[in-house]
Parts: C-alpha cells; structure tokens; sequence
C-alpha cells in the first residue's frame, strides 16, 4: 500500500488535529486528564502588559462601553489604595470583567489579574493564551479536580491585585450564590484587604448563553465598596461573612440608596441576594427587571 | 495508575486498528459491531530490581534463604530459560543475569566451587556462544564459558538419568548433571501463564522420551488452554513429573514477571490504543510502516530480531516452585487477563515476526501455525474465543521460508509430511517416530544449532485443539500455495476472508479480534 493510501485509511475519522473520536465503549476507559497548567507568567511581562493596556484601553473599554451604559461608584474608595488588594465581585455574565477592569483606577487595573476558571477558560491552548492575554487572567481550580497549585498568593506576594468571582461561577437566574471561602482565606492568610464590587444588570445585559450584550445599551450599575481588612485573629469563616454583608448592603444600594441600605444593614434587615425563594421563571423575571435609574439624574456623573 | 483490558466494541467512531503482519503490521478497518479484546496496560516495573531480587533470595517462599542452602563442597547447578522467552528478547542486562550474578555472588561467599550453569532448552536449538552472552551477562559467561556453561543435550544418553516414572507412567528422565546436584537453581521468565513453574526443569532439562508425555496430541487437545494451568492435561502432567521431581532434587525456583512494554519508544504506537495516538504516533506509524516495507527482505528481519522489548519486570519471587509459581502467575494475568462476554463466531490474530522458535531465525509457515493455532488460539481462559466450528482469520504472509540451519526436519515435514496429510492424530503415528530418532536430525541437533528432529510434529501438535475445535482457518494476506499445503485458505484482504468465513458461520457473524502483542488473554465467561 502506498504512502498515500496509508495516510488515507490512517486519518480517516480523525480531525485536522490527528485526533480520533473516542469509540463509545471505550469512553470508561479513557486515561483521567493529566493535571496540566496553562504557563501565564508570560503575560505578566512588561512588553504583554503594555499590548494588554493597549486592548483593554483601545478595544475592550470602549466596546463595552459602546454596547452597555455602565455607572460606576464608590471608586474614589479605591483612589488612596496602595499595594495589592482582592477585588471580590459577583458574577452572572461575561461583562463582568470588563466592566471592573474599564473602571478600576489606572493604577489598581494595570497591576490586576483575573482569576478564571481552569476547566473553561484554560481547556484549549488558544483559549488560554486570548484569556490571560486580555484579561491577565491565571487559572483557578474551580472543582478540585486538577489539584493545581494556586498561583494567587504568589502573584499578591509580587504585588498584584486580584479579582476573584467567589460565587464560582456566573449565575444561572442573576441572583447570587453562596460566597466561598477561597477568597477570604486567602485575604485573611495574605492579610490584604478586600475590596467587594457589586454588579447589578449584567445578568439582563448579557446573560449565560448570550455572546454579545442586548441591544439598546442597557444600564448596568458597577459599585465598589470600601477596601475591607481582615482583623488580627479573624477567622476567613468570619471575614467571609463580613464580606458577605458589605456585598449584601452594596446590592441593596441600588434600591434603598446608599444611607437607607447603612440603615438596614444596621438594622440587621440585609441578606444575601439569593433571590426569592419561588418558581425559577420568577426569579429570572425578577433579576431581569431593567435597573432603572432611582429618583431624578444626579447632578454629575461617575462615569468611567 | 495503569488501565485494564477491556472489550471495545467497534463503532463509526473508532479509527482503523493495528494488526500485525509477520515482518511488518497495518491498519485495518473491522466491521462495525467487532469486538477488540485489549490487553492492560502495561503495570509499572519494580525500581530497583537487584533489591528486589536480593530480597527474596533471603525471603524466599517455603524454602530457606538461598545462602542457607550453599556450602562448600556442594554440587550447584544453575539452569536458566533459554531464548524462546521472552519475546522480543529484553534490553540488556537480562533480568537472567541479573539474578545469576547475585546467586553465584551468595555461592562464592559460600565456597561453593562444583557450579554449572546449564540453558533449559529442551529440545530447541542450542543457544549460540553470544545469544548465552546476552542472556548471562558478560562476567558469568568469562568465568563459565564453555565448560560449565552450556546448552542441555536432551539426546547424549550418558548425560540424562531416569529419575523415576509418575503414576501414569511417565517416564521422568532429565539432565544427569541437574539430577546428582545438591541443589538446582531455576532461573525463569514467565512470559505467559503457560510458562514456568513445575514445566521448568521437568521440561526445560528433559530428553525426548520424557517429553513425549505431555506433547502429544491427546494431551494438547486435552489443555483448555495451555495458559490455564488447572484446564490443561499437559499441565497436569507437567505437575505429576515435578512430584517426582521433588522427591529426588532440592529444586530452589527464581520466577520473574514482564510487563507489557513489548515496543521501545520509537514503535510507541504498537503499544497504544489508536484513537489514543497523538499526531507524532501517527507520524511514527507512517515513517516506520513506509521504512519497514521498503526495507530489503533480510535487513527488515535482522531490525526486527534486533529490536529488544524495554520490559519493566513486574515480580521476583523465589523459593520452592509450587508456592513460587502462584505468586507469579497473580502478576501474570494481572498483566495479561482481560475478561470476554462469550464467544464469537469469528476470531481475528495478527501474527507478529516472532514465535519462541524464531528468535535470529525465519517465521516459517509450521512456526506460523503453532504461533496463531497453538500460541494465539490458546490465550484464553475458561472457553475459546472462537465458538465450536467458529473461523479463525490471522494476518501473517505465511511465506514458503525455512532457516536451513535452525530448521532442518520442519523442511522435510513441510515437503513430505504435510503434502499427504494435516491431521494431527495421522501424523503422530506414522511420522513422530521417525522424526524424533532420525540420526541426522539428532546429530544436526546435538552439534549444529538445529532444532530436534521431533519439533516441527509437536508444533503441529500444538494447533491440534484449535484444528479440532475451529471450522475453517483463513490467513489474510498468506501465500496462496503454502497455506493450501497447511489446509488453510488464503484471502486477500479481510472482506474476502469474511466473505469466505460466510460459508462456515452464516451472513452475519460475531467477530472478535485479540489484540495482541502486548499480550492479552481472554477470560471468556
């Protein structure tokens, strides 16, 4: 048989790749995942940090901004921060990232990596790369399933800032999950402070399954709060619920306004946003509600 | 963590599967619905293996230390498997001499002077001076090499002794020097289920009229299979003799266990699962294929003679045989048994270039029998893989080939024997006689590096149980006139065969393709 005709019967139901599909009754046996660390130090070298500004400033920034009206507050909190801080946020969509990289002060945003997850955004090399090019982003094992090594305490240690999507996943109704305790251990064993932004309407811009935001520039609302330290002794499980509460207060902010929500919470009336405990159609038709603007348009605005 | 064998079911995704060739291999595509019986991953190989060794020399089973059992002044014969196992042949330094220089090391502590090393090779060929090199080690054949370091004689009559008979009347009649020594120390590879155990010494250091009990048809028809010791009558026979054995000889066994790394690197691909193959597998496959088949004739079989399996070695267990060999056989099949749902209507073996007769030698169309009729067939347990009047379809080209040197009598078998009859039980009683005691057979034997005159009959023999159980045998890609010879039919490529096989087992068969090597042996429930 010649060359050719070997080739031939060789590739034949393989991809471009040379990969075979595998045959169904072998899909028990196939070998588990070997644990394999995407390398992202290289994007944390000045030459990627300077291409990274110059997507985030030229590309990124913009096009969120041309497609989204985002209103950013509480962002002079951060304005005296130095050194390196987590940002713990909420996460129900894709702009997410964006949204907080693009409003983040110049000095925090340049110095901050994303924590994403492994299994999705660091399965394919191509990924990978796009992903910790763009965003800084270092893998996090979401499952501990890999059994990866973190890399968070290291890059805090070199003076980068985190930001952490501590509910492990986006949400599936817009309402938030239970924070994990990743984050706040690694604040509390770290002792840096964490920062809690709260995004509201990201879910209705630009929910799962969607790849691009609704049409209409829909109003999403990025709310930063005051940098939160860990105090001497605290446990993460306590740090955590702290963190928990400022969250809870800042979601509320949208409705109550920013007094009435110090109000509640010292009134012991906040809870997380987990949403009301209904039907799921509710609870999607409620976190869909479009975030209108409170009362009449500020004086000013914080935009980005 | 390695992977067990397991079944696969052929379906439209599974890409086209190995099959091996004699000197070469190919891909093949199989019916949708066959099923592929794979062997388990290879098992990790022990690290350090001279540790190893040391220890169950001083921990051996059922028996004393082995320095316990030395002392000077003392008769020590040291008998090793000669070079039908393992095949391919390892990488050096054999795992043989390795265990041979730590027993002579504890003999020298101990005094002993009176020390022979003797290659168990039955009747196969004589080993040559540099295949003992290899097996022995360079040191141990210096210091032995050639007076006490040589191939068993089964035919010199003033050196074999009748040690007894067995109540079957089996006559037990070994090497004289192994049978007036005060201790014999067994060096073995077992490389299937088959091997080792009570077959070393009372077949390794016997003579033909020894032998003849248990390598006969009746017996052969009557081991389902060769590689389930407890089913097969020559097994039980083997075990009658080594009680003889016993009551004459402090036998001290050393047994070793491969695992599956039967390819080096380079031929990574015939070790894998092929939708496993990366692109540098397939790139590997292409190159070495399209090389292998432009390669001349005598260069591809001197490569492939002198391509040594990087075997891990899995086990070393020493001390008495009995308890021994059990501990071996565990890792044996742990390596090797892959459980089958039943049997099927057709069987599919690709033929590898090896057999245990043709280490250096010619694949000639008797050994291609007794490797896919006697060897293949019979890798199974509890049922064949081929239902009663089932077809047998292998992969091999079955040239009309002889070593003239290696195999003098398979020749004349060949061109007389086989040209008037392929019955197993005819060619027993009119031609083994004449065979095994023809002179010039004998002396070919005893002095050139010619297998015994019997041989190629038992290796008939050894196909008998497949002959008798199977409906038809097709050889895909086989020399039309010598399969004629050997009552087998020659296909061209696998459909024909299938179309062939239609007459035997209907239009819609089962079909099951062992593939093997790495070996793989089916449990069939």
């Amino acid at each position: 048989m010649g060359l050719f005709r070997e080739a031939r019967v060789l590739t034949a139901g393989r991809d471009w790749r040379g990969r075979s599909r595998t045959p169904r009754s072998a899909a028990d046996h196939q070998p588990p995942d070997e644990p394999r660390e995407f390398p992202t130090g290289w994007a944390r070298t000045p030459a990627a940090r300077v291409a990274r500004r110059g997507l985030q400033r030229g590309v990124l920034t913009p096009l969120t901004w041309s497609q989204t009206r985002p209103e950013v507050t509480g962002r002079e909190g951060l304005d005296a921060t130095k050194g390196p801080v987590v940002l713990i946020a909420n996460h129900a969509s894709h702009l997410d990232t964006p949204l907080i990289l693009g409003s983040l002060p110049e000095h925090i945003a340049k110095r901050t990596a994303v924590g994403a997850a492994a299994d999705y955004f660091f399965d394919a090399r191509w990924r990978a790369a796009a992903t910790a090019l763009v965003f800084n982003a270092f893998p996090v094992e979401r499952y501990r399933s890999r059994r990866l090594r973190s890399l968070a305490p290291q890059l805090l240690a070199r003076g980068w800032s985190l930001l952490l999507f501590p509910e492990g996943t986006r949400s599936e109704d817009g309402w938030m999950a239970p924070l994990r305790m990743g984050a706040a251990q690694l604040c509390v064993t770290q002792g840096v402070a964490a920062v809690p932004v709260v995004l509201r309407g990201t879910y209705a811009a630009m929910p799962r399954g969607r790849n691009w935001p609704l049409p209409g520039r829909p109003r999403v609302v990025v709310r930063y709060g005051a940098p939160v330290k860990p105090e001497q002794g605290e446990s993460a499980r306590l740090f955590n619920q702290r963190l928990g509460q400022t969250v809870s207060r800042l979601w509320a902010e949208e409705e109550m306004g920013w007094y009435q929500s110090l109000r509640a919470q010292a009134a012991g009336e906040l809870s997380m946003p987990t949403g009301p405990q209904a039907a799921e159609w509710r609870r999607m038709w409620e976190s869909t509600r479009p975030v209108t603007r409170p009362g009449p348009p500020p004086a000013w605005r914080d935009g980005a | 963590m390695s992977r067990p064998g397991f079944v696969l079911e052929v379906d439209e995704r599974t890409p086209a599967l190995l099959m091996h060739q004699g000197e070469g291999f190919r891909l093949e595509k199989l019916p949708l619905g066959s099923r592929v019986v794979y062997p388990p991953e290879s098992l990790p190989g022990l690290r350090d293996v001279d540790a190893r060794i040391r220890e169950a020399l001083l921990n051996p089973l059922g028996s004393e230390p082995l320095p316990d059992l030395l002392h000077a002044g003392m008769r020590l014969t040291i008998v090793f498997d000669d070079l039908s196992i393992p095949l391919p042949q390892m990488r050096t330094p054999d795992v043989r001499q390795r265990i041979i220089e730590q027993v002579l090391e504890m003999a020298a502590a101990a005094g002993v002077d009176d020390v022979e090393l003797i290659a168990g090779n039955a009747l196969h060929r004589r080993m040559t001076p540099a295949e003992l090199k290899r097996t022995v080690g360079e040191r141990v054949f210096r210091s032995f090499f050639p007076h006490h370091l040589r191939n068993h004689d089964a035919e010199d009559r003033a050196n074999l002794v009748e040690v007894g008979h067995t109540k079957h009347g089996e006559v037990v009649e070994i090497n004289k020097r192994a049978a007036t020594s005060d201790l014999i120390v067994y060096v073995n590879v077992t490389l299937t289920a088959m091997s080792g155990g009570p077959k070393s010494v009372s077949v390794g250091l016997a003579s033909y009229r020894s032998l003849k009990h248990h390598h006969n048809v009746h017996t052969l028809r009557h081991s389902r299979s060769f590689n389930d010791p407890p089913n097969s009558a020559m097994h039980h026979s083997y075990h009658r003799m080594a009680g003889v054995l016993d009551e004459h000889v402090k036998i001290f066994q050393i047994e070793t266990s491969l695992n599956n790394d039967t390819f080096p690197t380079q031929l990574g691909f015939l070790n894998k699962r092929e939708w496993e193959w990366t692109l540098k597998d397939q790139a590997a496959y292409l190159a070495v294929k399209r090389a292998n088949d432009l390669t001349p004739a005598k260069q591809r079989r001197q490569i492939w003679h002198r391509t040594a399996a990087p075997y891990g070695i899995t086990s070393v267990t020493a001390g008495d045989p009995g308890a021994v060999h059990e501990v071996t056989l565990q890792h044996v099949l742990r390596q090797q048994l892959t459980e089958v749902n039943g049997p099927s209507d057709i069987g599919i073996w690709g033929l590898p270039y090896i057999c245990p007769y043709n280490v250096n030698s010619i694949m000639n169309p008797i050994l291609m029998m007794s490797l896919g009729l006697g060897y293949f067939f019979n890798l199974y347990r509890g049922q064949p893989l081929v239902r009663p009047g089932g077809v047998a379809i292998y992969y091999h080209p079955v040239s009309n080939e002889f070593h003239p040197v290696h195999h003098p009598s398979y020749i004349d078998f060949y061109e007389e024997v086989l040209a008037e009859t392929t019955d197993p039980v005819a060619i027993e009683a009119k031609y083994e006689e004449q065979f095994a005691t023809d002179p010039w057979y004998t002396h070919l034997y005893r002095n050139s590096y010619a297998y015994h005159g019997v041989h190629p009959l038992y290796m008939w023999y050894w196909g008998a149980h497949a002959l008798e159980h199977l409906g038809q045998v097709i050889v895909v890609g086989g020399d039309r006139r010598t399969c004629e010879r050997m009552g087998f039919r020659a296909a061209t490529t696998l459909n024909d065969a299938l179309e062939m096989a239609r007459e035997k087992v209907g239009g819609s068969p089962t079909i099951t393709y062992q593939h093997t090597p790495p070996l793989v042996m089916a449990d069939v429930r």
